[in-house]
């Protein structure tokens, strides 16, 4: 049968093979969501319904809580580096050391301990009767980690703003009779800078997914007292650190002495297996998409 | 006298860049390469001497794969024997080595002390001071932009000494001069081609000079007849039917500057008494004051006034403080000793910012700065950066005529929804000439308003210019291209600022 | 040093207030689940007395299922450990800082501060390397093992229509199928979360030893690959700039072929101070390392999250994060805070360094005034 190559469809189809091709980012989401559905395909054939309800549970709160990372990050990142560069421009001297003393002290605290302590005030605060639902419970732990992520996006905004303002652009958008306000958040952040941000935002993506499963697996093993830990949402850390999840993953590791074990991981340790496949794929992925976002933007 | 051709394509992420058939260069031969900025002069250049990144475009030549025209014998041959002086010579410096460790590296000769190149390009014979800059390593504001342009010249010249001493009359060749007057003032760009002609004189070579300076034209043709004819002028441009190379008429050029006379004569009205912007001589701008003089009395130092109907040239050797001043008076920059009397309102350093907005930028004054790439929002359309702008009087049509006019050609939809960043240079500095007139207000000023145009556009832009005087506004003019503006600009309207460091004025007080 | 002196001023005042009100809040916790187990009508062991007591809490605080069935989970867990005094066998009844605590501590920080130093300088080392290798591989516009495989596979499949049989093309195929594979694991394993390689390696390696400890620091987390990233940026940035044009008409050395006269050398790349001696590589290189240094502040936080991401998940004892994760575990806050920080104080003089190690740099290339 001849390909009517004037119908739309032919169009289309070749239009996305030649973008898909052309441009890495685009390609590695691909991937990835064609990785995440094999998966999810082989585990409807093969894993037994219980751990199939947790995985695709802990799947969608890990992801939830990760973008809600991100937005947070952004919404307070953007506002605080505003604020920070009106605070320098007025001269605000007072307000302008106290934000930059803040953001120095939580760059140096690592991440992780941050987190911690987050949890701490997690238990604390469900042991109050606060925060009860699992979805506000993931939220807390997101607008935790964003504290941290924002910082990256902080950095962006002062950077562009900085960068524009050594640039006549800035100057002479003001003798046109412009707005600082419109210039800045308008022009320079939201015209000029949106392939920057969407980088970043990919990149703290990734970084919120690998904070979020370090958390959780370490609290997992056994940190609070006060709360039940079958009350925290189950998330893909916290999978990871079952028993049974953790045998799993002992057994990857005999494969490497033994080749012919691979069919039994794959059949029998579905579950840990699964779980430390979408976690170290989607982390590959993300940085992937980064790497193709940066490459196509030319940042 | 061979001529080579080349047929070029250049093209980045499936974007075609530069796509030109028949570019042809003379052997043996000086080419000066006009052609508005930013439709691919460099990039050709670059192209043919074998300089392109072939990882990151899509380049052939001649109809083969860039990879291979560079492994050829004739393109080895020239990158051997050849030099390439870059625009923009404040990134073409290792700020990590010294500019004498820069100059004796590679293949260039080690012989620059003898050589007397330093000497002549810094027209000085004080081996201190020459020992002092070659000790230095290139920073943003150390050594000057013109300094940092002749040090690349250095390089070049010393090349050019090699080549002569190889006395190999069939070696092939391609020197490459891009804007090599663009950071310098007249006086050392003629030093620079008193020198070139000298080399060139003693064995030709080819030569390729790329430059928006047509004042050049003048300087050249006060060179010896014997090499005149040595010499051809070319022009580059963006037509409907993509680039093209054409011969370039010098004498049409000159005709019309010769032309050129100052409107005031024109226009028998005197003087309104009342000026449209007074600024008082003496501002202090990062550690130096700005003084101004002017024709009317040389010795004393005297205030520059814009008044209706005039158009005022501000004059001063490259890095003295022209932008600077200009943005000063603007408020755009901090400055000491600050005096600007507009109509009822008088200007300080203690205005504050809000004054500045409200009452001043984009309602009274203006100005277009020089660089149209850093000016522009590169990610908004043609259509989006006239759109933003928050007040104007001209109605849509009136811009779009003013568009035509401008840009001559026909203002469709497609070209307003064009983004910035696919204009060519030349079309963006239409374009940001377009964002201040669009404001019309009464005082206009203009920092190198030719800046990356050609001939034909500089006319246009001029004509345009004159039509605002004779309605009344006030221009101040800041360009080094003195030939066109002193033809144009009554001299009792030319100002000159020269810049006194504050250190040293109080030294001498002390003293 | 501000911030310095102002979180060590903060942490005392805490750990002079915390240190009594902890001591104070554990033993009004433990004074009122001992309460409860000594209520003669509930006998806690007994299953159906839980019940319940578990419906009584429902009835009483039906909006507080999480905090009724953590009230239960304590309740038994003291009732373990009364019987079996697992908590006092793992020090989980001590009380506040002792001096033996504090040299235990010491110990611990001196030997988290050996390995931190260790892992960062094997970080710089390795992400500087990658990062060169990359580059001068996207130089050499070299194809991927996977584009390698299929351009092979293809060759093969015409052959064999035209009845040919190309062993050396089919033996290609599959070695750069399994380069690709290859390729494709240590992109996993790079960016695999610490303890995901720690658990599966555990049946077959020792995984509570330094050497270990160091390997999984430099190698997991993604933190060398985005190192690494960062560095071939820079290259790439610099290799942009107008000097490199410049060397190159000056007639340095341009390839980027492997071991040949105007090429890099394999060698130079390996060494910890790498020069590409006339080549137009060095002034990339040297610049964009100037730039690098800096960002290694950045580095050292997300360096000694990792390690603490490995000491805490693998349950490493003698260490000083699983030894934060026991005071934690037992509202030890005199502890928290010291260990805390001393955490703060690697990361705070990590800064202080890098500033000092960038200044001596740049300070070469300032002018005089």
């Amino acid at each position: 049968m001849k390909m009517n190559h004037n119908r739309p469809e032919w169009y289309i189809a070749r239009s996305l093979r030649v973008l898909i091709g052309q441009r890495k980012d685009l390609r590695w989401v691909v991937l990835w969501l064609g990785g995440l559905s094999g998966v999810w395909l082989w585990d409807t054939f093969f894993l037994n319904p219980l751990a199939y309800e947790l995985i695709r549970s802990a799947i969608a709160n890990t992801f939830y809580g990760a973008l809600a990372a991100v937005a947070l990050s952004l919404s307070i990142g953007w506002a605080l580096g505003i604020a920070l560069h009106f605070l320098e421009e007025r001269k605000s001297r007072g307000p302008h050391l106290a934000l930059i003393f803040m953001m120095s002290l939580l760059r140096s605290i690592p991440q992780i301990v941050g987190l911690l302590i987050g949890y701490i005030l997690l238990t604390w605060m469900i042991g109050q009767g606060i925060l009860q639902s699992h979805a506000s419970q993931i939220l807390w732990m997101a607008f935790v980690i964003s504290l941290f992520c924002s910082l990256e996006v902080i950095d962006l905004v002062t950077e562009r703003i900085a960068y524009f303002r050594t640039l006549d652009y800035f100057h002479a958008m003001l003798c046109c009779g412009m707005k600082e306000s419109r210039i800045i958040n308008v022009d320079i952040l939201w015209k000029s800078s949106r392939s920057h941000f969407l980088h970043k935002l990919v990149s703290l993506f990734g970084v919120a997914i690998l904070l979020q499963c370090s958390i959780d697996f370490i609290v997992s093993v056994g940190l609070s007292s006060d709360v039940s830990l079958s009350n925290f949402p189950v998330t893909l850390g916290s999978l990871l650190a079952k028993l049974d999840s953790k045998q799993d993953i002992l057994a990857m590791g005999s494969m490497v002495l033994d080749i012919s074990y691979l069919p039994r991981i794959l059949f029998q340790h579905l579950q840990g297996v699964t779980v430390a496949f979408v976690l170290v794929f989607t982390l590959v992925c993300i940085y992937q998409i980064a790497d193709g976002l940066m490459k196509y933007y030319d940042l | 006298m061979s001529v080579l051709s080349y047929d070029i394509s250049i093209s980045k992420h499936n974007r075609s860049l530069v796509q030109i058939e028949n570019f042809r260069l003379e052997e043996n031969h000086i080419t000066f390469l006009f052609g508005e900025s930013g439709i691919g002069k460099s990039l050709i250049a670059k192209a043919v001497y074998g300089l392109l990144p072939p990882e990151e475009l899509q380049i052939s030549l001649n109809g083969e794969p860039y990879v291979e025209y560079c492994e050829r014998n004739h393109t080895q041959e020239i990158q051997r024997n050849s030099f390439f002086v870059f625009q923009e010579p404040s990134t073409h410096l290792d700020p990590l080595l010294t500019l004498g460790a820069q100059v004796e590296e590679g293949t260039l000769p080690q012989k620059l002390r003898a050589s007397g190149i330093l000497e002549r390009l810094w027209n000085t014979s004080d081996q201190e001071l020459l020992d002092k800059i070659l000790g230095v390593y290139p920073k943003p504001y150390r050594p000057s932009g013109g300094e940092k342009q002749r040090f690349l010249l250095v390089m070049a010249f010393l090349k050019i000494d090699l080549l002569l001493e190889q006395m190999d009359d069939h070696a092939r060749t391609m020197f490459v001069f891009d804007e090599p007057s663009g950071s310098l003032d007249n006086h050392f760009r003629d030093v620079f081609l008193s020198f070139l002609l000298e080399k060139f004189e003693k064995r030709k070579f080819t030569t390729l000079l790329i430059t928006h300076d047509y004042s050049i034209i003048s300087a050249v043709r006060k060179a010896d007849p014997n090499i005149l004819k040595d010499i051809s002028y070319k022009e580059l441009s963006l037509g409907r039917k993509g680039l093209t190379l054409t011969d370039f008429m010098p004498d049409n050029y000159l005709k019309w500057l010769h032309g050129q006379k100052p409107l005031r004569m024109f226009f028998e009205a005197p003087l309104s008494p009342q000026p449209l912007l007074r600024v008082a001589s003496g501002m202090e701008v990062f550690g130096r004051r700005l003084v101004l003089t002017n024709m009317r009395a040389w010795n004393k130092q005297s205030a520059l006034e814009i008044h209706p109907y005039s158009m005022v040239y501000l004059k001063a050797p490259s890095g003295v403080g022209k932008t600077t001043f200009a943005k000063a008076i603007m408020g755009l920059l901090p400055a000491r000793n600050l005096r600007v009397a507009l109509k009822n309102l008088t200007l300080t350093e203690q205005t504050p910012r809000n004054i500045w907005r409200t009452r001043v930028w984009g309602k009274r004054m203006t100005i277009t700065f020089q660089h149209a790439d850093e000016a522009l929002n590169q990610q908004s359309t043609v259509r989006g950066t006239l759109s933003g702008l928050p007040r104007h009087t001209m109605t849509e049509q009136e811009i779009l005529q003013l568009m035509a006019e401008v840009f001559d050609c026909e203002i469709d939809d497609r070209f307003l929804r064009t983004k910035v960043r696919y204009l060519s240079g030349g079309q963006k500095q239409k374009l940001n000439l377009i964002r201040s007139l669009v404001l019309d207000t009464n005082i206009l000023i203009l920092d190198e308003p030719f800046n990356g145009l050609d001939f034909r556009s500089i006319v246009q832009v001029l004509d345009i210019l004159k039509e605002r005087q004779k309605a009344g506004k006030g221009i101040l003019l800041i360009s080094h291209n003195e030939e066109i503006f002193d033809a144009v600009v009554n001299p009792e309207q030319v100002y000159y600022i020269s810049a006194v460091p504050i250190s040293q004025e109080k030294k001498t007080a002390s003293v | 040093m501000l911030s310095i002196l102002v979180i060590a001023a903060v942490f005392i005042l805490l750990l002079a207030v915390i240190d009594t009100e902890g001591t104070d809040n554990q033993r009004t916790n433990e004074a009122f689940i001992d309460s409860l187990v000594q209520q003669q009508a509930i006998d806690i062991g007994n299953p159906y007395h839980r019940s319940l007591l578990k419906e009584t809490l429902s009835l009483f605080s039906p909006n507080e299922r999480s905090r009724n069935d953590s009230l239960l989970q304590a309740l038994e867990s003291y009732r373990q450990a009364q019987f079996t005094k697992t908590v006092h066998k793992s020090g989980g009844n001590r009380q506040g800082l002792s001096w033996d605590t504090l040299y235990d501590l010491a110990g611990m920080y001196y030997s988290f501060i050996l390995v931190y130093l260790v892992v960062m300088a094997a970080s710089y080392y390795a992400a500087q390397t990658w990062a060169v290798f990359s580059f001068v591989k996207r130089k050499q516009q070299a194809s991927s093992y996977l584009e390698k495989f299929v351009s092979h596979s293809l060759s093969v499949v015409a052959s064999l229509r035209n009845h040919e049989y190309p062993w050396g093309d089919a033996g290609r195929c599959v070695l750069f199928l399994f380069l690709a594979v290859l390729k494709g694991l240590l992109a996993l394993i790079l960016f695999a979360p610490a303890y995901v390689i720690a658990y599966s390696m555990k049946s077959t390696f020792e995984t509570g030893g330094y050497i270990f400890m160091v390997l999984l620091g430099v190698v997991s987390n993604g933190l060398l690959m985005n190192a690494a990233y960062q560095f071939y940026t820079f290259l790439v940035h610099e290799s942009r700039k107008g000097y490199v044009e410049t060397a190159i008409v000056k007639g340095l050395k341009n390839s980027y072929s492997w071991n040949t006269p105007d090429g890099i050398s394999f060698r130079s790349l390996l060494k910890w101070k790498k020069t590409f001696p006339a080549h137009v590589f060095h002034h990339i290189y040297e610049n964009a390392r100037l730039q690098y240094i800096p960002t290694m502040k950045q580095h050292a936080s997300f360096l000694i999250t990792g390690l603490i991401i490995i000491e805490m998940a693998l349950n490493i004892q003698g260490h000083l994060c699983y030894e934060l994760l026991q005071n934690i575990l037992y509202k030890r806050f005199d502890a928290i805070l010291l260990i805390i920080f001393g955490i703060f104080m690697v990361v705070k003089a990590t800064e202080v360094l890098v500033d000092f190690w960038f200044y001596t740099e740049s300070q070469k290339y300032e002018n005089e005034s």
